[in-house]
């Protein structure tokens, strides 16, 4: 009896010795929480886009720990859900993985983003789409450059829109068209967005002159409330009847602006801003994080999606700069002319970007203020790479 | 040869007409705001002032009248904000017994 019992103790132990995660990984595993780690540290320690990057540090933590079944890959293969076998096997990142999946928190993230942002610089100034335009070709030149690379047209897509600099607009159309790159991409986009400071002031200054840095800009006329509301409501009705696509995300982006803007819904406009906001934030990253696994994450593509992503953001804060210096050329008043240095906050990645060419301007004439005409690009250019995502999705969706 | 591999008048094509597209979107967005921005503009247009150097002799006159005209619509007071003794006159509507619940008599 006592040799029986002691033989099914021992099997049991050696089951549950079988079961431990040290017994069932592999060093792919180990690689991947080291770069969790190293993640952590970047959030914690260096402040680097903290909100997201700890999440998806979590979650790629989560996703790696071996035997811990927490995310299973197989069930989204192919790029579809796998309903049949999802309740069965499905871990509790599996669930929350269909917020990405589905296109949800993306958007929502975009709600929350509209009603912080103030979209009056752009409509004092409406030019600032122009230069909001012109950072999108870093998006462009970096899908000919992935495509070079041998990524498929879909992938290559999915890698350029990196040069959008906005983290939900990339996370929204890889999760579409190359959900096998989603961690990768989401990892390339939120570290350069966090390098915005390091990435562009060198790009500023070698293309631009001394004298073009000092430009000062006349100050944009007061916006009424009245234009502020109508904003909203106009672009949601153009670019949804032009670009369909894009609706989803500019639909949220302006629906969110519209809502802090009209004033009579403060409590909603709130709520958007901060609890749904935050919620959002904690389940869109925690699950990007956990789509980072050894086997997506340990090859040639994602050193070519990091390489390719640094290219988009140069040439987009390039290509606004460059567009500035055009612009210059054809306005004849001094008064009127624009400081190229507004030029680069077309990469969306607000207000980083602005805050960038503010800090770049005070450096050779401290008393000149660029921030409120920097924010028109800016602003401009989350439009931008939503209309630009909108455009890829059309294409290659 | 992963490069000779590449479809590049396809590649090519997607990334200009792409590109284009989104100036092109843009660009009918920047003459859609100008239209509304003239529009809202126009109305507030105001009219240009002109400018008159006033003499100090004016500027002394003008303020005298206004002094004058304030004073007038105001009672003369003594500009003491003390508050010296406050008036607790009983009334049965401010009276505290009335406001509180009674405590039940306890009878023996």
């Amino acid at each position: 009896m006592i040799n029986f019992l002691s033989a099914n103790i021992l099997d049991s132990l050696v089951d549950f010795v079988g079961q431990m995660g040290f017994t069932v990984g592999d060093w792919g595993n180990y690689v991947m929480i080291a770069v969790s780690f190293l993640l952590m540290y970047l959030a914690i320690v260096k402040k680097y886009e903290p909100m997201l990057m700890l999440t998806i540090a979590f979650g790629m933590l989560l996703t790696n720990l071996p035997g811990a079944n927490m995310f299973h890959s197989e069930l989204f293969a192919g790029g579809h859900v796998h309903w049949d076998i999802f309740v069965n096997n499905a871990g509790l990142l599996d669930y929350l993985y269909l917020g990405v999946k589905l296109g949800i928190y993306p958007c929502l993230i975009f709600l929350g983003v509209g009603a912080m942002t103030d979209f009056g610089p752009l409509i004092a100034n409406p030019k600032s789409f122009l230069l909001g335009a012109a950072a999108q070709v870093g998006i462009f030149l970096t899908f000919i450059g992935a495509s070079a690379l041998g990524f498929t047209e879909a992938q290559s897509a999915s890698i350029g829109i990196i040069g959008g600099a906005d983290g939900p607009t990339a996370i929204y159309l890889t999760s579409k068209l190359a959900p096998e790159l989603l961690g990768p991409i989401a990892v390339a986009a939120y570290s350069y967005m966090a390098l915005v400071p390091v990435i562009q002031p060198p790009i500023m200054r070698l293309l631009t002159t001394d004298s073009e840095r000092k430009i000062r800009m006349t100050q944009l006329r007061p916006v009424s409330k009245k234009e502020k509301i109508i904003f909203p409501i106009i672009i949601t009705v153009i670019v949804t009847l032009l670009l369909p696509s894009a609706a989803p995300l500019i639909g949220c982006l302006m629906f969110g602006n519209l809502m802090k803007e009209c004033g009579v819904v403060e409590r909603l406009s709130k709520t958007v801003q901060n609890e749904l906001m935050n919620i959002v934030v904690i389940f869109l990253g925690i699950t990007v994080g956990a789509t980072a696994t050894a086997e997506a994450f340990i090859n040639w593509q994602t050193l070519g999606i990091l390489v390719m992503g640094i290219v988009a953001f140069a040439c987009g804060s390039a290509g606004g700069v460059l567009l500035a210096k055009l612009m210059n050329l054809f306005i004849k008043d001094p008064a009127k002319k624009i400081n190229p240095l507004i030029g680069s906050a077309g990469v969306s990645a607000v207000p980083m970007a602005a805050r960038v060419s503010q800090d770049e301007g005070r450096k050779y004439d401290p008393s000149n203020f660029l921030l409120m005409h920097a924010m028109g690009p800016n602003v401009a250019g989350v439009v931008g790479s939503a209309v630009a995502a909108g455009i890829l999705l059309a294409f290659f969706g | 040869m992963m490069f000779l591999a590449v479809d590049w008048p396809s590649i090519l094509s997607f990334a200009l007409v792409g590109f284009l597209l989104v100036v092109v979107m843009l660009v009918l967005l920047v003459f859609i705001m100008k239209a509304m921005g003239a529009a809202f503009v126009s109305h507030k247009k105001a009219q240009p002032v002109e400018k008159h150097e006033l003499r100090e002799e004016e500027i002394a006159a003008i303020a005298t009248a206004l002094k004058l005209y304030k004073s007038s619509r105001h009672d003369k007071e003594s500009e003491v904000i003390t508050i010296h003794q406050i008036k607790r006159a009983y009334s049965p509507w401010n009276s505290k017994i009335h406001g509180l619940t009674q405590m039940p008599d306890y009878r023996k």
